[in-house]
């Protein structure tokens, strides 16, 4: 009886407080709606609104114009290629380096410490900042890159301004770029990882690289896989990259020849550069690397669940 | 295989965990490492499979010196005190996994895991994850991957300690059935006296890294070598009486003195323990013997415990279930055949 009255007690308590809960959450729910939702609906209206003026809200009428134009424009065009390219570079790649840093910086090595500063300062730094000092080091006569290849009989490589070669600096800056952030994340998840799988293994007389292989990757693979998605996104939004290495002046830093377009490059373009400015174009864009970036997402985890079972 | 331990000693960096140790484990014996929390047995046994090294002595197996011996070459398996599985492979593979590490070819590795599997009771899981699994399936597991390799030598790091009651009698059995069956000589560190003394052929009985004897689970409750095994063993734990011998007799603190036959030859000597089993005790009417006085009768199931005043000390004695004592009755104490001894208080050194 006086267990079935308690219950009882219990459930009202849980009722009242299903009211209290929005009165918690809307703050936050406030803010999202304003600064998230609703550009991102607006975004996708946008999209379908043809000859759209955002001063004086007017339009010509509904439909796919906005797309059409986009798909026939050979910068949007190569633009994806561009930003697709450079996700196809720059993610296995970090994160094959960020795997293998991440695993050296585990090891009981001295100044463990101070490698692990090393590696992070690249975080808390600005990327516009570096980016300069990378500018410098790319200097086709004067950077230290050139000069250090130098050494192994290689050319100068007009690294900024050769249409050839600006999109490896750009990766390179990239991959820089994104590796301490991945690197925390594996460190992190390598230190989760039971020291008693390793002696285990080891009493049983593996290898240090068939343990890497078969016990340490496996064990780590849920953290790599969230790497690879959290960066994946960013790689599809890259932009900020390309400021420093090719800013300069009133022009697109698109290099030299306009050849280094992304997509959130192009949208700024739109939105930003051209005048009037085109937001029927940039929401259009803005909305075919929704879908891009939600697809690839999507197979990633489609992926990871396969491969989990 | 023999295991033999000459003067073994591990010193960490600012304490010493174990101490001069000298031991034999006997070829195809099952050994329990039994000792409280602290005292230095998994140290003991992880120098036995070389994942830590020794300061000093030396380990034999069998004739050959295996103290500098990486632990891979050591033909050891261990199970770990929960288990070590590795959680993304299935039961088959874990099983396999030392086999493929040895490079063993796949269709043997299958089949020798699954000799293993069947004989932990674990083949029909064999596509299981570790995390689909209870704890003491996964301690069959972990015990299969540690034999699949026909090692030298078995070692158990807490076995049973992950385990609620009722598994943990289930899985000691197995452990005796699978040793049993497969003759492998055995070593398992526990710190529970009850695990050990029903399955094991020995118990090495540490404390403060230093052992205190060897010997028969019998032979160690019978004939203790000193007061801290005679302490150790045994539920409910031995009564510790305190006194001195004096003319042949032991007076407890609190002018209450015991006699019997086999004290007359005792010298006198201040400072010892009279340590009693509750089942040593006989529980008579009050003849004017000694001065017991019943503090609390327990009765549970078959048995009824007494809780009994004496002198200056407490003790616990079983009585027969026929008799009723009341509580704040007098009672004398008189020894039985077995199961009492006279330690130095001081060294804790065995007198009788």
């Amino acid at each position: 009886m006086s267990l079935k009255s308690k219950e009882k007690k219990f459930s009202l308590t849980k009722l009242k407080n299903k009211s209290e809960w929005l009165i918690y959450l809307l703050p936050f729910l406030i803010g999202i709606i304003i600064f998230t939702l609703y550009p991102i609906v607006n975004v996708f209206l946008i999209s379908f609104k043809e000859n759209f003026n955002y001063i004086t809200k007017t339009f010509s009428g509904w439909g796919i114009a906005n797309y059409q134009y986009i798909f026939n424009d050979p910068y949007f065009i190569q633009a994806l290629k561009n930003t697709l390219s450079y996700v196809f570079v720059v993610i296995p790649v970090s994160t094959c380096l960020a795997i293998l840093i991440a695993t050296l910086l585990n090891q009981k090595i001295k100044f463990a410490g101070l490698f692990q500063t090393a590696y992070f300062v690249p975080m808390v730094t600005s990327t516009i900042a570096i980016g300069f000092a990378w500018r410098f080091m790319f200097s086709h006569k004067y950077g230290v890159i050139n000069y250090l290849l130098s050494f192994l009989n290689i050319a100068p490589i007009n690294w900024l301004q050769d249409p050839t070669y600006n999109f490896y600096a750009l990766c390179i800056y990239g991959i820089w770029a994104i590796l301490p952030f991945s690197i925390i994340l594996l460190l992190s998840g390598l230190q989760n990882i039971d020291p008693m799988y390793y002696t285990a293994a080891k009493v049983d007389g593996a290898k240090p690289l068939k343990i890497f292989f078969r016990v340490t990757l496996p064990l780590l693979a849920p953290t790599i896989f969230m790497v690879i998605m959290v960066n994946t996104i960013s790689c599809f939004k890259v932009f900020n990259e390309l400021f420093p290495l090719f800013g300069g002046g009133a022009n697109v830093p698109a290099g030299v020849a306009n050849n280094l377009f992304t997509v959130v490059l192009y949208i700024y373009y739109q939105f930003r550069v051209r005048v009037p400015s085109r937001y029927g174009y940039a929401s259009a864009a803005a909305v075919i690397l929704f879908l891009i970036i939600f697809v690839a997402t999507m197979l990633q985890r489609y992926i990871e669940k396969k491969i989990k079972s | 295989m023999k295991v033999t331990i000459e003067h073994l000693t591990k010193r960490f960096a600012d304490n010493t965990a174990v101490r001069d140790f000298n031991a034999v484990i006997e070829s195809g014996e099952l050994v329990a490492l039994l000792g409280p929390s602290g005292c230095g047995k998994s140290t003991m046994l992880n120098m036995i499979s070389g994942i830590l090294d020794v300061t000093e002595g030396k380990i034999y197996f069998d004739d050959d010196d295996v103290t500098d011996v990486v632990p891979e070459k050591r033909g050891v398996g261990l199970v770990f005190q929960n288990y070590a599985l590795y959680p993304h492979m299935t039961v088959l593979e874990n099983i396999c996994f030392p086999l493929e590490i040895k490079k063993v070819p796949k269709s043997e590795r299958v089949q020798k895991a699954m000799e293993m599997a069947k004989l932990v009771h674990v083949d029909n899981m064999l596509d299981r994850k570790p995390s689909q699994m209870s704890g003491g399936q996964q301690q069959r597991v972990a015990i299969a991957r540690a034999l699949v390799k026909k090692p030298r030598i078995l070692l158990l790091d807490e076995p049973l300690s992950n385990l609620d009651a009722r598994l943990r009698i289930e899985m000691r059995e197995e452990i005796r059935r699978i040793q049993k069956e497969t003759k492998v000589t055995t070593v398992f560190v526990t710190h529970d006296q009850e695990e050990a003394m029903s399955i094991s052929d020995h118990i090495i009985l540490m404390k403060d890294g230093e052992l205190q004897q060897i010997a028969k689970p019998q032979e160690l409750y019978d004939n203790p070598a000193n007061c801290f095994v005679a302490d150790f063993l045994g539920n409910p734990p031995i009564n510790k009486t305190y006194g001195v011998i004096k003319g042949g007799k032991i007076i407890l603190d609190g002018e209450c003195s015991i006699e019997d036959e086999r004290f007359k030859n005792l010298e006198d000597r201040d400072d010892i323990i009279l340590s009693l089993r509750a089942e040593a005790i006989e529980v008579c009417e009050d003849d004017g013997y000694n001065c017991g006085v019943i503090d609390e009768v327990y009765v549970m199931g078959k048995e009824v415990l007494a809780y009994i005043t004496l002198g200056n000390n407490k003790v616990r004695a079983y009585i027969d279930s026929d008799e009723s004592f009341k509580v704040g009755e007098k009672v004398s104490l008189k020894l039985k055949k077995r199961g009492f001894f006279v330690f130095d208080k001081m060294s804790g050194e065995r007198i009788l």
